[in-house]
């Protein structure tokens, strides 16, 4: 990532992306509808070239943010403006959000998806070549066969996927070479924008480092983006330049990532960063015990949406909602008294994050 | 300290279509009263076929070594030989449960969908207590409110799929502890959790340990967790143990090649943005089991025609602790 934080380095801007999931409930006479806001009121802008982590617990609504950035679901409010650098591309800045039809099947090469599990998401009845070759075919963004061939072995080499398996089927394969697979179906199309999201989760810490070491060299190479979705804290820490935490639908905090880890400023931040076990035998795992259990987001409290379990909460932070706002150079986060806490840990070695 | 488990030569052998494949050779390992075991390794290392064992919980197509010994000490200090038991004989079924506890990874397979936890827990109860319904019942509350369920007199009527996933983890935890166990068996037991779940679910099992003075078996591939829970671990690959001793030393200095590699691999919070450092090769299928060690296909320090032809035997390189690798001779030292 270039220092360059300017205007024409941001890939995407996403401002008040809000995804409501009408959810129905049957009731004695008849049934009825409430909304679940999955993600409610997000504003955060990724920049070309950067991988920007997405981490919170189950259900707090990373997937849906990634999706309705893809067009995978449609938002229910806000806009996604994505700053194309193509050739083709008949304008600069596409309103993601406002796309459909053919206009949308086009733009789709232009970002895409790694999935969660490489086990379950490759059809085993297609050959690897196929299966690493669709997103050009269903675009129609390539037609020729020897064109779409040069591209597949061409991404299949940046992935360190062995050419001559191109030919056999996926079952045969371990899961990180199934990783490697789904990374190069991803990328066929030359996307400026991926989400990788849980790419990782399952893999054996081993896998884990090969993958991540792969996705910083194919970034370096190709100057793509990645939203990079996980739970796992630790590895988000290594691979990400800036980091975002949501809890039930909102963005909490987002910050470069060494501010996130060594000075966080949002209570829940603070209490997710504790519950880290490290590999450290004299580190000292004290984790902050929160009250209660994660909230459902049918029945999100209101004011601050953490006010149920926060050991610091107050009056307010049951009524007012927190602004999201920006407390530091590019630290932003949504808490009523962020301005007063002071959540630095000791951060070791930390190196700074290399520009 | 006393002993609650010895397991020696623990050989595990399954007759699969492809011919007979061995996942697990030769494993030694023992657990103390009052101590946590922490079983590391990567996924097919052969952990839980181990752990199901001892509980004689392995399909009928499994079969043991000849010389394996798996020696319980029951609470009325009668030594259980394991090996011995028949899968569906009276003791191992009292050994199950009212000795032995288990945890599994997925807490929704545990429990059944038509009964609430409620029932599920007392009947575990009343299978190894002398209790009444109502007693059975107390107890079971009790046991709730000991996991950290908040309102467990409303809970104990809910159905599984009503509590949410860490809710579950810690009822299953319940279910587990209700039978007073005295070895505690818990596999990946906080693996599909949230961190913050997660960090409950290990401070509440610390927390029970220490107060019944329970010794346990932790399974884990997450060597954060074993840092954080065990007293001793137990590093598997491909069904060996390569290395043995105390957490903490084995964690600040490993002996082994493949623990040494392991632990590199780590993402840690200390070095952000630098390249991580993986193991090379991949891990050899259980049916292509490399010859000599196990570990000699993926190892830099490998000795040419040594490793990749004589197994390894077990040395003592400190008191408390052993490693399998032949960059050690037989009373332990470094061979230079
Ligand atoms: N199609 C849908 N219909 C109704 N509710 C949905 C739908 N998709 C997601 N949700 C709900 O939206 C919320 C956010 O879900 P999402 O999958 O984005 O969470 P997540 O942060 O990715 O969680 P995880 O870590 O478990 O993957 C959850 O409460 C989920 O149940
Ligand atoms: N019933 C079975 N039949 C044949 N092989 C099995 C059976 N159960 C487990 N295995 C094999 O034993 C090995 C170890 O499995 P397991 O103990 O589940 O690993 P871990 O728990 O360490 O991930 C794997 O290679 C697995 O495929
Ligand atoms: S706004 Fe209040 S409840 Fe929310 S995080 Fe800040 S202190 Fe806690
Ligand atoms: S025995 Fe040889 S191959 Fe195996 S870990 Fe030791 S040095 Fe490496
Ligand atoms: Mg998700
Ligand atoms: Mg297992």
């Amino acid at each position: 990532m270039s220092d360059d934080l300017s205007a024409s380095n941001t890939l995407l801007e996403v401002n008040n992306l809000s995804v409501h999931f009408p959810v129905t409930k049957r009731r004695l006479f008849g049934s009825d509808t409430q909304m679940l806001r999955a993600v409610d009121d997000v504003s955060f802008v990724i920049h070309r070239g950067e991988t920007v982590g997405l981490v919170g617990e189950s259900g707090s609504g990373k997937t849906t943010v990634g999706r309705a950035m893809l067009r995978a679901i449609d938002p229910t409010s806000g806009e996604v403006l994505f700053n194309t650098a193509a050739p083709d591309a008949a304008q600069s800045q596409v309103a993601v959000h406002t796309l459909s039809g053919t206009a949308l099947r086009q733009f789709r090469p232009r970002m895409s998806l790694v999935f969660q599990d490489p086990y379950s998401s490759l059809n085993p009845r297609m050959t690897v070549r196929d299966i690493i070759a669709e997103p050009l075919v269903a675009s129609g963004l390539m037609k020729d066969r020897a064109q779409i061939d040069a591209r597949v072995r061409d991404i299949a080499a940046r992935c360190k996927l062995n050419l001559e398996h191109l030919r056999r089927f996926p079952h045969a394969f371990s899961g990180g070479q199934r990783q490697r697979i789904c990374i190069a179906r991803a990328l066929v199309s030359k996307p400026e924008f991926v989400v990788c999201d849980e790419s990782v989760s399952a893999l054996d810490v081993s896998i884990q480092a090969e993958i991540v070491n792969l996705l910083r060299d194919l970034q370096d190479e190709m100057g793509v983006s990645f939203l990079f979705i996980a739970h796992d804290l630790s590895v988000v820490a290594q691979i990400s330049h800036r980091v975002a935490v949501m809890y039930v639908g909102k963005f909490v905090e987002y910050a470069p990532t060494e501010k996130l880890f060594f000075s966080p400023r949002h209570p829940y931040t603070h209490a997710l960063l504790s519950a880290i076990p490290l590999a450290d035998p004299d580190a000292n795992f004290a984790p902050i015990r929160l009250k209660g259990e994660i909230p459902n987001p049918l029945t999100a409290p209101s004011g601050c949406r953490f006010h149920t379990r926060c050991p610091f909460a107050k009056d307010r932070c049951s009524t007012d909602v927190p602004e999201w706002r920006e407390v530091a150079a590019e630290h932003f986060t949504a808490c009523h008294f962020a301005e007063e806490f002071d959540f630095s840990r000791p951060n070791g070695n930390a190196s700074e994050i290399p520009a | 300290m006393s002993r609650l488990l010895s397991v020696e030569n623990l050989t595990i052998s399954f007759r699969t279509d492809e011919g007979t494949i061995t996942p697990v050779q030769d494993v030694t390992f023992a657990v103390d009263k009052g101590r946590t075991l922490g079983l590391v390794g990567e996924s097919g290392s052969g952990k839980s076929v181990s752990t199901k064992a001892l509980m004689r919980l392995l399909p009928r197509t499994a079969s043991l070594g000849a010389d394996t010994k798996m020696h319980y000490t029951a609470k009325d200090g009668q030594v259980m030989r394991i090996e011995t038991l028949s899968d569906r004989s009276r003791e191992i079924r009292a050994l199950r449960g009212g000795e032995m506890g288990m945890i599994f990874q997925e807490p929704m397979a545990s429990f059944s969908p038509v009964y609430t936890i409620g029932n599920q827990i007392i009947e575990a109860i009343r299978l190894h207590r002398p209790m009444s319904k109502r007693e059975a019942r107390a107890f079971a509350i009790d046991m709730l409110d000991k996991v950290g369920i908040s309102n467990a007199g409303a809970r104990i009527d809910q159905y599984a799929h009503e509590l949410s996933g860490g809710m579950r983890q810690r009822a299953m935890i319940a279910v587990a502890l209700s039978a007073g166990p005295a070895l505690l068996i818990a596999d990946e037991p906080t693996t599909a959790l949230d961190v913050t779940i997660q960090a409950q679910v290990l401070d509440l099992m610390r927390d029970l340990q220490r107060e019944l003075g329970m010794g346990m078996i932790f399974i884990t591939h997450d060597l954060g967790v074993i840092a954080q829970v065990a007293d001793d671990v137990a590093v598997m690959y491909l069904g060996s143990i390569v290395e043995r001793g105390p957490a903490r030393d084995v964690i600040r200095a490993p002996k082994h090649p493949y623990t040494q590699g392991l632990l590199a691999a780590l993402p840690s919070l200390d070095t952000l943005s630098k390249r991580l450092t993986p193991i090379p090769g991949e891990i050899p299928s259980p049916n292509a089991r490399p010859s000599g060690c196990p570990f000699h296909t993926r190892c830099a320090q490998k000795i040419a025609g040594l490793c990749d032809r004589k197994i390894p035997r077990e040395v003592v390189p400190e008191p408390g602790r052993a490693v399998r690798c032949w960059l050690y001779d037989e009373n332990g030292r470094a061979v230079a």
